[in-house]
């Protein structure tokens, strides 16, 4: 998300709630039964069955729900609430600063969404934005804001050329007790606020890949995290490239990961937080999601590796390996861990114990 | 077992791991041990692949070309595919779609992999018939 000081478009005390799952079949019914599927593409079923959400999975070494709290913050929003289970919750700075409440069923969302927008309310905010965190979205907050203020309305919604987006500017007055606020917003005949940046709805890892894809080569406004080495190669803190490895531009290597011994990082690939990449193995337009270890002399293309699931684009199938040594989760202390739980890929993953490094 | 002339066709265990090694292969040495032996391995039932597996495939084919023969795939399920490309051992296997191709592939005429618009005999006798021109 862009955008400076928010204030200087006249806007007074803002406050932001952010909220990320639980979401359930009955939302996409109450949207379709109020008429608004029209403008709503067919959603994909995404593949992740169980695990973390896809905007809290670290890309180019941030998660997308970190930098929309990072960005709030910097955007001068005086009050952020995050609404999450705790799975989907990464400690990650940006959201450390947030003030997070736990969720569990839709209903406890749909309570606890009411009931801090009425304490924004009480507290004398005068403009929400109310986001569920589900797509990276490039948007100049300050633009949107200063389009809610001059369109006069409650609430304002944006779009984008697929259709609508999870994310609304509301007056805290329109909010009364009892109502189902996220129900309502999606119900509601909004003023749309059309985003002209650029929109990533993460539906499936694919999304992700491409994310990460797009962030390497400046597509969108994800920046990775750390220092560009050389033109086009970013490396964050701690990560460790043996000197006869090569990478190839553009690529990223995450904090704290190990690329070993005549490896080739290449087509855009990105090594993720504390990750392992072998003697001798190619990744090629692959992402190495965090704490993984990827094993010697493999050849790795078109996929996305958790732990010891990967899942090849290309063909679009989820393996799971069992076999230690050619890929598993790896074990970090704790204090380095990026998120509590492994993406699971379709219905033959599962959650993971870590395997300890010496088994190998 | 199932054999279709001279080529063996034999079906991979559901779960191509160490266990599974140690059952499939005392059934598969043997065939190995012949002059030219001409083998598929039909993979339609693997559901698990691990490096023991991948191990003894490579180990079966050299043992097949150290005599002059030949290993082929056939039936492989995409997640096999991966777990193949993914230990780098995709490219050493003829891959078919089944095990019939596999077999029919075994008894196919040489020269019809030859290319019928650029035949090398040709390109010979053109290059002779140049040479005649020249002299």
């Amino acid at each position: 998300m862009g955008g400076s000081e928010l204030r200087e478009g006249g806007t007074g005390v803002l406050s932001a709630i952010v909220i990320v799952g639980p979401e359930t079949r009955e939302e996409e019914e109450s949207c379709i039964a109020a008429g608004e599927a029209a403008a709503t593409p067919p959603r994909v079923e995404s593949q992740i069955q169980q695990g973390t959400p896809l905007v809290c999975v670290e890309v180019l070494g941030w998660s997308v729900i970190a930098r929309l709290i990072d960005e709030l913050r910097r955007a001068g929003v005086d009050m952020i609430s995050m609404l999450g289970n705790d799975s989907g919750a990464p400690a990650s700075a940006g959201i450390d600063s947030a003030a997070k409440i736990e969720l569990g069923s839709r209903e406890e969302a749909a309570q606890e969404v009411t009931g801090q927008v009425l304490t924004f309310k009480e507290s004398g905010v005068e403009v929400i934005l109310v986001v569920r965190a589900g797509a990276y979205v490039d948007i100049d907050l300050r633009d949107a804001f200063q389009f809610h203020r001059e369109q006069g309305q409650a609430v304002t919604r944006a779009f984008d050329k697929e259709g609508p987006l999870d994310l609304w500017v509301i007056d805290p007055a329109w909010v009364s007790e009892g109502m189902d606020t996220l129900a309502t917003l999606r119900a509601a005949e909004p003023v749309r606020y059309f985003v002209r940046g650029y929109v990533n709805r993460l539906e499936h890892p694919r999304d992700l890949r491409r994310l990460a894809v797009d962030g390497l080569t400046s597509r969108c406004g994800l920046r990775p995290q750390g220092s560009e080495i050389r033109p086009g190669v970013w490396m964050d803190e701690g990560a460790h490239v043996h000197r006869d490895a090569r990478i190839v531009a553009p690529a990223f290597i995450g904090r704290g990961a190990r690329i070993g011994e005549q490896c080739l990082i290449t087509r855009c690939s990105n090594i993720e937080s504390n990750s392992h990449v072998d003697y001798g193995t190619v990744v090629e337009d692959s992402s190495i999601l965090p704490n993984s270890y990827v094993g010697i002399g493999l050849d790795l293309s078109h996929s996305i590796v958790d732990g010891n699931n990967l899942l090849n684009l290309e063909r679009g199938v989820t393996v799971e390996i069992a076999d230690p040594c050619v890929i598993r989760q790896n074990r970090v202390p704790q204090q380095e861990k990026n998120f509590q739980a492994p993406v699971a890929f379709g219905l033959g993953g599962e959650q993971l114990s870590p395997v300890e490094e010496g088994l190998r | 077992m199932l054999t279709s002339g001279p080529v063996v066709v034999m079906q991979l265990p559901e779960q191509l791991n160490l266990d599974g090694v140690r059952t499939f292969l005392p059934e598969l040495e043997p065939l190995l041990e012949c002059h030219r032996p001409r083998i598929v391995l039909d993979c339609s039932q693997v559901r698990y692949i691990d490096s023991a597996g991948v191990e003894m495939m490579l180990h079966c084919l050299e043992e097949a070309m150290k005599r002059d023969g030949d290993l082929k795939l056939a039936a492989l399920s995409p997640e096999s595919e991966v777990i193949l490309e993914l230990m780098r051992v995709a490219r050493v296997f003829e891959a078919f779609a089944s095990s019939d191709e596999a077999v029919r592939s075994f008894n196919a005429v040489p020269a019809e992999a030859v290319p019928q618009d650029a035949p090398w005999v040709a390109n010979v006798f053109g290059e002779i018939g140049a040479l005649k021109q020249a002299s």
